[in-house]
């Protein structure tokens, strides 16, 4: 286990956004973060990638703290894909991907075999191959966020942070994606809404409720009707699929 | 779209779009050295210039020898570095505040230079030991310290750091128009109104030495950021999760462009539309990535520059146009242009 909180804070001027969140993020497979809106899930996982500083506690890589290492040694260990990545820039499919090798390039050294390799393996892994030349502006919501995970893929990071990856994409979609995520080699953290898809696709489930953390674990030993009613206020009945045998749940009304 | 040249196979093209820039660069140099109220024949201008640099030894008019030399060379270059300086700062500050309409005058640097300018030749403060070139330069950086100040926090977001600049444009444009409204007679306020339009009249060789330095240094930095402008592509957010140390660039490079442009505003005054069109018509023709613009940016904003320097002397005769009026009569209907031919499907 290499990425933890420790008791973190976040505060923007008196709104406590994160509440002394400790936690450690397993290695391999993918770790949900679910909870209701302005729960802290982004905020959470923000201050994983160390984008934000903490007013609190911290965040260690490998025990240290992650705001004190080079931003540089940071990227090339964690990526992050974030909800709506947008740009102005007329930019291609591999143009975009290859943003994913900034971390590993200094100023004058040229772009190198590897970095072609790593950036064809990152195409490959999303199914973008065929269609490397397709401009940005001209792809729907779904094929972005493949873009962007490429991308994050070409940093070869050990952890990647996704926040609500899904959010505005069909159902198909949604699944396609969440099966891509599901199959890459790594350890993913991921902010999601719907539980459903959380319980099918994560492997541990961390809940979260006005900034703090109140229970992590399998899916089968964490969602339930009362969690959902006290972290949501919704009825809810949960029993256990007998398609895939992960928990299902139904909202009543 | 298609844009052969931003693609990966339009490498030669691009080389060849550079040479052919560097060479019509050279050529619109020697045509500005040549043409104007009294028209050298190019030999003649070749010659001064070998002469100049000490490579030839001709037996030439010294008057003609002295107005090539001194006079139109110095000019010409001037110009050459401000179109420069201007079409990367505005490059530059398009990548890092993600917005199309920046440009080298929007974090108010032009705005400070003149009420600089202004204080110094209408309330003569510094009596005579400022030069108007120092006093638009620092009232240039203290525009933008300023603003920087007014954005409060170097971390907040680019649209708030947009906003500061308009607000300190203001305060600095009703500055400079109170200064000339109480303290300016009719004369003194229409020479005022041809140097905020921009006026390359009475360059010499030392301002070619500072204006070239500062284009020197601007290109050195080029290199050095290309790679972490593109980064900033997808804003800020994924350009720190990319590794890029976003205050520490952000700070470098605002502080880098107001240098540049408070120094060519310094030099020729505020000369508008260069930082704006020039690094778009550089993105249409080769693309997005910086390592490519800033460098198209720097060459075809020279290019641009000289030209309508030639322009504005020769267009109306016996008389010299401000520089601002002939970069906005000719920048304006080709941003349109780009503006059209660029325009993606809602």
């Amino acid at each position: 286990m290499t990425l933890k909180t420790h008791r973190v804070s976040w505060s923007i001027g008196r709104r406590l956004l994160v509440d002394g969140v400790t936690l450690e993020i397993p290695k391999g497979g993918i770790i949900g973060l679910i909870g209701p809106n302005g729960s802290g899930k982004s905020s959470l996982l923000r201050l994983l990638a160390g984008l934000r500083t903490p007013t609190e506690g911290s965040v260690t890589l490998d025990n240290d703290p992650i705001n004190r290492l080079p931003r540089r040694t940071v990227a090339r260990r964690i990526a992050m894909v974030e909800q709506h990545a947008s740009t102005e820039a007329d930019l291609s499919i591999l143009e975009t991907v290859r943003l994913g090798r900034t971390p590993h390039r200094t100023v004058l050294s040229p772009w190198t075999s590897r970095d072609d390799h790593v950036v064809e393996q990152a195409l490959l892994h999303v199914g973008l191959s065929e269609s490397r030349h397709q401009r940005w502006h001209t792809l729907s919501g779904g094929e972005r966020q493949r873009v962007q995970i490429a991308r994050a893929l070409a940093q070869e990071p050990t952890e990647l942070l996704l926040d609500e990856p899904t959010n505005h994409l069909d159902i198909q979609h949604q699944l396609e994606l969440l099966s891509l995520i599901r199959q890459l080699p790594l350890t993913c953290v991921l902010a999601i809404h719907d539980l459903n898809l959380a319980a099918m696709f994560c492997d541990t489930l961390a809940v979260l409720h006005r900034g703090q953390c109140i229970t992590s674990g399998r899916p089968q030993d964490v969602l339930s009707a009362d969690l959902i009613h006290s972290v949501y206020g919704v009825r809810a009945e949960v029993s256990t699929s007998a398609h895939h045998g992960k928990p299902h749940i139904q909202y009543l009304i | 779209m298609i844009q052969p040249l931003s693609d990966d196979r339009g490498r030669p093209w691009r080389l060849l779009l550079a040479v052919l820039s560097l060479v019509s660069l050279g050529m619109s140099i020697l045509l500005a050295a040549s043409l104007g109220e009294m028209r050298i024949p190019f030999e003649i201008t070749l010659k001064a210039i070998l002469n100049g640099l000490g490579w030839g030894d001709y037996a030439l008019n010294p008057i003609q020898q002295g107005i090539v030399w001194e006079y139109r060379l110095s000019r010409a270059l001037v110009a050459a570095s401000c179109g420069a300086g201007l079409a990367l700062c505005g490059a530059i500050l398009q990548a890092l505040l993600r917005n199309a309409l920046a440009e080298p005058y929007v974090l108010g640097i032009s705005a400070g230079a003149s009420t600089g300018a202004v204080v110094v030749m209408l309330l003569g403060i510094g009596a005579g030991a400022l030069s108007l070139s120092l006093g638009a330069f620092l009232g240039a950086v203290l525009a933008f310290v300023l603003v920087l100040l007014l954005a409060a926090k170097l971390n907040s977001g680019p649209t708030r750091i947009l906003l500061a600049g308009v607000a300190g444009s203001q305060l600095f444009n009703a500055l400079t128009a109170y200064i000339v409204s109480t303290s300016a007679n009719a004369e003194q306020a229409r020479s005022v109104m041809f140097w905020l339009l921009g006026s390359l009249g009475g360059v010499r060789w030392p301002d070619v030495i500072l204006a070239v330095g500062a284009v020197g240094i601007g290109l050195v930095a080029c290199l050095f950021f290309a790679r972490t402008l593109d980064a900033f592509s997808f804003g800020e957010e994924t350009a720190a999760s990319l590794g890029v140390p976003v205050t520490a660039v952000r700070l470098t490079l605002f502080a880098l462009t107001a240098l540049i442009t408070a120094t060519m505003v310094s030099l020729v005054g505020a000369v508008g539309f260069v930082g704006l069109v020039i690094p778009h018509a550089a993105r249409f023709l080769v693309g997005p990535s910086h390592t490519r613009l800033l460098p198209a940016s720097i060459l075809l904003g020279a290019n641009f520059l000289v030209l309508a320097d030639i322009v504005s002397r020769t267009l109306v005769p016996h008389q010299v146009l401000p520089i601002g009026v002939v970069t906005a009569l000719v920048g304006a209907p080709a941003f349109a242009l780009i503006l059209y031919r660029t325009r993606t499907a809602p």
